[in-house]
């Protein structure tokens, strides 16, 4: 096996794994669920400002989206992380 | 709805029921001395929405607690029957205030649940950070 058909194998794996559409429809799907929990707890709070809201479900509706954005900030560091390392990668 | 997102919903409907609970109980007490009135009590359900889906918790039906009040002899009051009694509330004020203790102490468990499942994701996720 030469270099090049181990580069060949290599290529078609990773165009194997990725699957673009499969991917993006997936992540589209958990994006729109992490704006729905943000925009959920938005009413809460809204509802509860103008006092005809429980103050329980307003505490879940933050506390939710809490644990969202930190899913996602965790999830943004370790990407731009990534990304870094492959920039500082020699070429 | 992940575990942890799923645990604060149960742990918000324990909050919300003691809290419902801890109004009933704050309405037996203001009116221990209405005349007729009949103490409410309320128990709690489970609420299974399907499989694969936490169990909450919620109050059920108010019941009317059927004991017959306490008799008062006081003559001059207007309700007030012929041997100069009336009927007041079946309100026992230690009942309700142990009750509510009671209502207080599942709240905070809890309350001390709702910390600890924010507590661990939060440590899950600092073994990403670094």
């Amino acid at each position: 096996m030469d270099i090049r058909t181990l580069f060949s194998n290599q290529t078609n794996s990773i165009q194997a794994a990725t699957k673009p559409d499969a991917m993006a429809a997936a992540a589209a799907e958990k994006f729109e669920s992490f704006s729905a929990t943000l925009a959920n707890a938005e009413g809460e709070a809204k509802a509860a400002l103008s006092g005809n809201a429980d103050p329980h479900a307003l505490v879940t509706a933050l506390a939710q989206s809490e644990l969202a954005v930190e899913t996602a900030v965790t999830l943004r560091n370790k990407v731009v992380e990534a990304y870094q390392e492959i920039l500082r990668m020699p070429v | 709805m992940n575990d942890f997102s799923n645990a604060i919903k149960v742990t918000a409907s324990g909050l919300h029921a003691q809290a419902t609970r801890l109004r009933h109980l704050s309405e037996n007490i203001a009116n221990a001395d209405t005349p007729g009135y009949q103490r409410k009590t309320v128990a709690f359900e489970a609420v299974r929405a399907g499989t694969g889906e936490p169990t909450t918790v919620s109050t059920g039906p108010v019941l009317l607690d059927p004991t017959d009040g306490e008799r008062i002899f006081e003559p001059g009051h207007p309700l007030a029957d012929e041997s100069g009694f009336y009927e007041g509330s079946n309100v026992n004020l230690l009942i309700e205030m142990a009750d509510s203790r009671e209502a207080q102490r599942t709240y905070e468990a809890n309350l001390k649940m709702f910390e600890q499942t924010k507590e661990m994701s939060r440590g899950l996720y600092d073994l990403l950070r670094r």
